[in-house]
């Protein structure tokens, strides 16, 4: 399966693993599985990139995405709809800033939360 | 005039950087049970890091992609599990082992029990990696691991090894029952100086300095003159043990001992001297490994990471840090001593050498990534043929040292 | 158009089936020749008893060695009692571990040994580090237990 843009051509290869970066150059995270639609005529189109725990786990042994599923109360599954890709390559490059997506959220709480008790940290 | 100064702050930095716990541990035990019978391994040992330390310099400086980012991108999140893990468990021990190396440091200066040093070191491994920009890190410890080349001149000062102690070079003296324990020297010896540590944070390195395919000559250069003076220090303090442990039945099973080779020719500053090695290639060392580890996981997962950011800009990267450092100090609860948690993730490093490299190898053999810069055959065979031996060697020799309660 | 949510398992870019075909039969051959090394590694290794025994004895030595350094102004007294630490460590508790290691000899010489190693390790609990005391006493019963364990462990 291929998406074509352009003149190039990525495969599901080329995506998944891929890093995330959002327009304000920060990397939130990599590409853990993919979602598909399947259309009428046969066709797979690629709708959201999957992010998260429960993905990876899914991806070392089909069980373990549900097991991860249920111990982690299925909340930690973080999809982005394809349309949010500007531009892709080894690294996808979305459209909007890092806060915008839920993708990396634990970054922000692990600042807010942990590291602002540790001197010389940076938080604001 | 400024390339010549990176090229020589590259060759300091390497050569002070080539001492660590794991080193300072085999190669004062090998001098002192075995004469010059290890120092082959110490030669083979430091032929293979330079051959890995040019590669992952070359493949990061043209693919601009650190070795984890590879690793996870190209082999697939299940793949990347297997490196993953093995430098987990590996790089934990070594820590704890560097950590200890520190501690014994600043007992041997201080009298107060290692013990007590162990947390403060584990603190100030935080402290200078929460901080310190990565120079600092880089080039700080190592700057003053130059004195590693007092070990040279310790050796000039008791007239180099006698007839008897120079025959082990060749003909090392390895009774039957001491067999094992000679393998498992071998092992540790060469995990202790082929650490996979040295590729993620070489290459994370790379990468905070922005090297591009110019700065190729530059790391040939420092890989090689680098580590060979590097190694230079190693087979010193193996003829310090020689000389002057082995005569007296010693077998350098603490790391204070080791400093009495150096006690010997030059007294108290001597053994002082020694102390400061050991400090700061520990205190070095701990640095990269506790970063190295932390750079494989934030790239794999695809976290920000960097040490020239603040904290919170890399949150989970500095967490990582924060909680390997914990994780050490639990290893030490253990029970082992420094010396022999050395060369326990030294020979651990060793065993697990072929799941470190085999992707590393694919890699440098990938035009996609390297272009007309990939790998040529000989260094492909030499690279193999020295893995092999050191996993085939740690496989044989740790069940039978774990089993007869050595080390 | 049905929805299908699909969790796609492409695990690399890259098709590593056949190399890892080829190198779980190395790892495979491998393993058996560690786990025939092992069987037979018996015979290339020392009896536990002697083992722990030259180690002993190997640590008297270390001992004897810094508190002669010590007295000839060779070392620092917090060099010495950081050593002395290490030593303690090492040698602790030998007395409970050797009578129940594989390859022990007779309870004559046992008790021997564990006789040198009581009257040693007074001296490596309590070194003597200042000018005071007569440490050439120290030394002798350090240099007894070494011999004596160096012995014991086939050297």
């Amino acid at each position: 399966m291929s998406i074509v843009r352009g003149d190039q051509i990525f495969s599901i290869r080329d995506i998944i693993d891929s890093q995330l970066e959002t327009r304000d150059k920060i990397e939130i995270g990599r590409v853990a599985d993919i979602e598909v639609e399947l259309h009428a005529d046969g066709t797979l189109a690629l709708t959201d990139l999957v992010t998260g725990p429960q993905a990876l786990a899914g991806r070392v042994a089909g069980p373990l995405r549900v097991l991860f599923q249920r111990l982690l109360h299925d909340r930690f599954e973080r999809r982005i709809p394809l349309s949010e890709v500007e531009e892709f390559g080894p690294t996808l490059r979305l459209r909007g800033t890092a806060e915008e997506y839920s993708v990396g959220q634990s970054e922000r709480w692990i600042a807010h939360y942990i590291l602002r008790w540790v001197p010389g940290s940076g938080h604001k | 005039m400024k390339k010549w100064f990176s090229i020589t702050l590259g060759i300091v930095t390497a050569t002070g950087g080539f001492l660590d716990a794991g080193t300072i541990a085999t190669a004062g035990e090998s001098g002192a049970k075995f004469g010059l019978g290890l120092i082959w391994a110490v030669v083979l040992a430091t032929i293979e890091i330079i051959l890995l330390v040019e590669m992952v310099g070359r493949f990061t400086a043209v693919s601009k992609k650190t070795y984890a980012d590879a690793i996870r991108e190209d082999f697939g999140f299940k793949f990347y599990l297997f490196p993953l893990l093995s430098e987990i468990i590996a790089e934990s021990l070594l820590l704890a082992a560097e950590l200890g190396g520190i501690a014994i440091a600043l007992s041997l200066f201080t009298g107060i029990s290692w013990h007590i040093w162990f947390p403060v070191a584990a603190l100030l491994v935080l402290v200078m990696s929460w901080r310190a920009p990565f120079d600092w890190i880089e080039n700080g410890p190592a700057l003053f691991g130059l004195l590693t080349l007092s070990f040279v001149i310790a050796v000039v000062a008791l007239g180099g090894p006698s007839h008897d102690t120079l025959v082990t070079l060749w003909n090392p003296d390895v009774k039957q029952g001491d067999l094992a324990d000679y393998l498992y020297l071998v092992a540790a010896t060469l995990g202790a100086t082929i650490s996979p540590y040295l590729l993620y944070f070489y290459s994370s390195g790379a990468r905070e300095e922005g090297w591009s395919g110019s700065s190729l000559v530059l790391n040939r250069v420092t890989a090689f003159l680098g580590m060979g003076f590097g190694s230079v220090g190693s087979m010193a303090l193996i003829v310090l043990g020689a000389i002057v442990l082995r005569p007296l039945n010693m077998n350098a099973n603490t790391l204070g001992e080791i400093g009495l080779a150096m006690a010997k020719p030059f007294g108290i500053i001597g053994s002082l001297l020694f102390a400061s090695v050991l400090f700061v290639t520990c205190l070095g060392a701990a640095l990269e490994v506790v970063l190295a580890v932390s750079y494989n996981i934030a790239q794999g997962f695809g976290w920000e990471w960097g040490e020239n950011k603040q904290p919170v800009k890399a949150a989970r990267f500095n967490l990582t840090i924060i909680i390997f450092l914990l994780v050490a100090v639990v290893i030490r609860l253990i029970g082992l001593d420094p010396l022999h948690l050395a060369l326990l993730a030294s020979t651990v490093i060793a065993l697990f050498l072929p799941i470190s490299l085999f992707p590393f190898l694919v890699l440098m053999n990938d035009p996609q990534y390297l272009g007309n810069k990939v790998n040529g055959r000989l260094s492909n065979l030499a690279v193999i043929l020295i893995l092999l031996i050191a996993f085939v060697v740690a496989l044989v020799s740790l069940p039978l040292e774990v089993l007869t309660g050595g080390g | 158009m049905s929805i299908w949510h699909w969790n796609l398992r492409i695990t690399s870019r890259r098709n590593h089936c056949g190399f890892w075909r080829k190198g779980s039969l190395c790892g495979l051959l491998l393993i058996l020749i560690g786990l025939l090394t092992l069987t037979t590694g018996c015979q290339v290794n020392q009896q536990a008893f002697e083992r722990i025994a030259g180690d002993a004895g190997a640590a008297f030595s270390a001992a004897s060695t810094t508190l002669n350094y010590f007295h000839h102004g060779q070392i620092t007294n917090l060099y010495a009692r950081a050593s002395f630490e290490e030593y303690q460590q090492e040698l602790g508790g030998l007395d409970r571990q050797l009578p129940l290691q594989q390859g022990v000899p007779d309870k004559h010489t046992i008790e021997q040994l564990l006789v040198v190693y009581k009257q040693a390790m007074q001296v490596i609990d309590h070194p003597c580090l200042d000018t005071l005391c007569n440490w050439h006493i120290q030394l002798a019963s350090l240099d007894r237990a070494s011999q004596a364990f160096l012995k014991a462990g086939g050297q």
